[in-house]
């Protein structure tokens, strides 16, 4: 139905057709020394090089500050220390040269697909033709040309979200902000638009940092993971995926990088539990009595 | 009783009133009413949609306009419009004006109340998906807060158009001024209560052909748009 086994054709929908410029290539990202503090008190703290034209997962327990760092590369928040720069140059505000996607696709309900689409365009004075041309391309690279005039409720959340894909994806950003974009998707969805970030992010090179609580979404897309922890929200380890593209859903190196990451977050997530919980918390697990008698043997 | 009450001029038929009604529309006095209480309608609901709306989007986006205004405007809607009239009155004396002016507060206040709960229960993340792409200052407000927050200002304009209506016809009861509520005073001035009911069913119909006029497209297109039950 979406018809992502011809994805061979659709990778020769050009991805610039018409706007007049060529497509933007990806941007470096530094955050340099970087500290944001909430008013809540919690605060974070990173130091974080993304090479342009990478794509970087940041994974890590809820309030390890995933999200605070899209935020920041976004420009919508400001660090209350050290710089986040781009190309170098200082972040101070958002602008369409970054793009956002959200968990949820955050679409304009008041608009049809198509001018969700253009929307973005309209706020950077693109001309009404270019406007339509470029949407039409968009709609094409994900698959939802035939679903232009629907409104987004009219959308099943997968569409909505490759929608919401496409509207980042309007201004031609160098960099592309992905913040959770399938934690509210169904598997067999998800899988199929991990094939599609990959996809589109072969083509066009952008740069991609991509928060996920999910460490096989993190290791099958990334070039790289960011490993983050909390108390205060911080980096705790970068990890290179030196695997070969384009990844397939059930790759075994996946598989095990995958479990090996979610090994290191377990004992991230239990501090917490235990923090939050009194000191009867117990690891789950712990004691378990084993019956020798019942034993199945050492390999299972 | 029952029966006496039946016969009773206090409690006319159906017919009697249909009577009326039909005798009323014959002489033009009723389209005569109809016409200076739509006209004053028209003109005083105008004004407050365009100040309620604005006022409300105005307490909802400016804290400073929250901390002046806010407890004033919360206040005053509260107030029931016909008490601003013995005002209006010594301010304008028996004139159009003094009319207005209870029109406009009566619904203008709620217009604004309804549409800045509308602006402040828009999803903070269209708003934070907009100003991504670049959106910021009175296009942010008038492409993206005011559009998301239709739906609910659309039932603060509902709700102001009903409170306009009442306020017109207690304005125009108290004084000579033309107009439906005047006729309901010739009515009981006379003692024909055939033509005060008369008067009461002219009302309700206006009220509905106007909602529906007014109101009934813009319900469906929100409907479609939003994906919600159409009223």
């Amino acid at each position: 139905m979406f018809a992502f086994a011809k994805a061979a054709d659709s990778t020769e929908v050009p991805l610039a057709e018409g706007a007049s410029r060529s497509p933007r290539a990806g941007a470096a990202i530094s955050l340099d020394a970087v500290a944001f503090s909430f008013d809540t008190g919690a605060s974070i703290e990173a130091h974080l090089e993304v090479p342009a034209g990478q794509l970087v997962c940041l994974v890590g327990p809820s309030g390890s500050g995933k999200s605070t760092i899209l935020n920041l590369v976004a420009g919508l928040l400001t660090p209350t220390r050290g710089r986040v720069l781009e190309n170098g140059a200082p972040i101070t505000a958002p602008g369409p040269e970054r793009a956002m996607v959200f968990q949820d696709a955050a679409l304009f309900p008041w608009l049809t697909l198509r001018k969700n689409i253009e929307y973005p365009l309209e706020v950077a004075g693109v001309s009404r033709a270019e406007r339509s041309d470029r949407s039409e391309a968009l709609l094409r690279l994900v698959h939802l040309h035939r679903f232009a005039e629907a409104f987004p409720h009219q959308l099943s959340g997968g569409m909505r979200q490759r929608g919401a894909i496409a509207r980042a994806l309007a201004t031609d950003p160098a960099v592309l902000l992905m913040d959770e974009p399938f934690a509210a998707l169904d598997a067999q969805t998800r899988e199929i638009l991990q094939a599609e970030v990959e996809r589109i992010f072969l083509e066009t090179k952008k740069t991609i940092l991509f928060v996920t609580h999910n460490v096989r979404e993190a290791v099958r897309l990334a070039d790289r993971v960011v490993l983050m922890g909390t108390r205060p929200g911080r980096i705790l380890r970068t990890l290179a995926i030196p695997l070969p593209r384009p990844r397939a859903v059930g790759d075994e190196h996946v598989t095990a990088l995958a479990n090996e990451i979610a090994a290191e977050i377990r004992t991230e997530v239990e501090k917490i539990a235990k923090e939050e919980a009194d000191d009867a918390w117990v690891v789950p697990g712990a004691p378990v009595r084993v019956d020798p008698r019942r034993n199945l043997g050492g390999g299972i | 009783m029952a029966s006496s009450l039946g016969n009773s001029p206090l409690l006319p038929s159906p017919l009697a009133v249909g009577r009326s009604l039909v005798h009323a529309a014959r002489d033009g006095t009723l389209g005569r009413a109809i016409g200076t209480s739509v006209l004053r309608l028209s003109f005083g609901y105008g004004v407050s949609l365009v100040a309620g709306v604005a006022l409300g989007v105005g307490l909802a986006r400016s804290l400073a306009a929250k901390q002046a205004f806010g407890p004033l405007v919360l206040g005053l809607s509260s107030v029931p419009s016909i008490c601003w009239l013995p005002l209006a009155i010594l301010w304008f004396g028996l004139s159009e004006t003094a009319i207005q002016v209870v029109v406009i507060l009566g619904a203008m206040l709620p217009i604004a109340v309804a549409t800045e709960g509308a602006v402040r229960q828009v999803n903070p993340l269209v708003v934070r998906a907009a100003r991504t792409m670049g959106a910021r200052g009175p296009r942010l407000l008038f492409s993206v807060v005011v559009p998301a927050a239709f739906p609910g200002i659309v039932s603060g304009a509902k709700l102001g158009w009903t409170f306009a209506l009442r306020s017109l016809m207690a304005g125009e009861l108290l004084f000579v001024s033309g107009g439906l509520g005047q006729l309901l005073e010739t009515g009981r001035d006379i003692g024909d209560t055939t033509l005060v009911l008369a008067v009461i069913v002219s009302i309700v119909a206006l009220g509905r052909a106007s909602e529906w006029l007014l109101f009934a497209r813009l319900d469906r297109e929100i409907a479609r748009r939003w994906g919600t039950e159409a009223a």
